[in-house]
């Protein structure tokens, strides 16, 4: 408990980031005491490693876009440089211990990913496993900005190579540095929804309803064919049974 | 590995492909410090084989230059590599202070 005090607020702690939000502060040390007979933890839950995975669970899940990048050994004042510089995009850059992601990345598909897991249900495939190999770090965006990973990119490419981006997840996608930089071209999320709606409300939008509206109707059309075909047979069946016929 | 007497590295690599782990504690090896006494490093990330082969090139101070492919090695027979000829150098470097 004493351990509380040293980590970052933003990181909620023992995964169960909505759940401990919403109740108080008193209430809190209450929760985490049951929460501690009810999880199971290879490592221990009060350890660094826990918290770790935890950690990167929340940086995966709650951020829709993690950028990689191959941290090579900065000086302290290069470092500070770096990372207010990308706090300015939008950005948040941490490093990450290699093992630790991999567990992570090996688990991320199970309730638990710090619990006790067999081998053949991990995910040992994962594709962003080779991208942690040699020193890492991730830049994390709470949203789906192609201009600020396009402003990002624009400064880390002053960095050369002290910040080399490697690879990156777009809202469950993993893309490479070719791929990343066609995405950063694209118009915002909202701009396209926008310009989604548009083309169905202007252009020949109800003909594209009507299409996307076909293949329903004829199911529906096809089915209620058969049950009318049904139910002569039916009320021959009921009749001798001498029951009224229930509405479906 | 001897970094001291590289004046440039290139490193070329595909950072999903095998030889990424290797390119990169290339880089990694290298001080920071290193860089600010003149030793040039230049990187690239490949994404397609076809147009680039990826490759660690070292250019020593008396311009020799020598390039291997990381793809087929681990870091311990790279940096033996790169030191042959460092160590050649270191004392030549010896013999001239004294």
């Amino acid at each position: 408990m004493l351990r509380l005090g040293f980590m970052p607020r933003w990181v909620p702690r023992n995964g169960f980031f909505a759940f401990t939000d919403t109740i108080g502060v008193h209430k809190r040390f209450y929760a985490l005491a049951s929460e501690q007979l009810s999880r199971k933890t290879v490592k221990p839950l009060e350890s660094r490693k826990t918290f770790l995975i935890d950690t990167y669970k929340y940086l995966m899940e709650k951020s829709s876009v993690v950028l990689f990048v191959h941290y090579n050994n900065l000086s302290k004042t290069e470092d500070h440089h770096f990372r207010f510089r990308i706090k300015q995009t939008g950005g948040k850059l941490t490093k990450v211990r290699n093992n630790l992601f991999e567990v992570y990345l090996r688990n991320s598909h199970l309730p638990d990913p710090c619990g006790p897991a067999k081998r053949k249900e991990q995910n040992r495939k994962h594709p962003l496993l080779p991208l942690l190999k040699g020193p890492t770090a991730t830049i994390t965006f709470d949203d789906t900005n192609p201009q600020q990973v396009a402003k990002l990119l624009k400064l880390l490419q002053s960095a050369q190579d002290k910040l080399l981006v490697i690879g990156a997840k777009v809202e469950n996608q993993v893309l490479d540095v070719e791929k990343l930089n066609d995405f950063k071209t694209l118009p915002t999320k909202t701009e396209l929804q926008s310009q989604m709606v548009g083309v169905l409300q202007m252009l020949s939008g109800l003909g594209l309803v009507r299409t996307l509206e076909s293949g329903s109707n004829v199911l529906y059309l096809t089915l209620q064919s058969h049950h009318d075909n049904q139910k002569p047979k039916e009320d021959v069946d009921t009749s001798a049974d001498s029951k009224p016929e229930e509405p479906k | 590995m001897i970094t001291k007497y590289f004046s440039k590295v290139v490193v070329k690599f595909n950072p999903f492909g095998k030889e990424a782990k290797v390119a990169r504690l290339v880089l990694a090896a290298i001080p920071p410090a290193q860089r600010n006494m003149g030793t040039q490093i230049q990187s690239e990330i490949i994404s397609d084989y076809n147009k680039v082969k990826p490759i660690v090139k070292v250019t020593y101070k008396d311009k020799k230059e020598l390039e291997i492919d990381p793809s087929s090695m681990n870091f311990q027979e790279l940096a033996n590599h790169f030191d042959r000829h460092s160590k050649q150098l270191d004392l030549k470097h010896m013999l001239e202070m004294h």
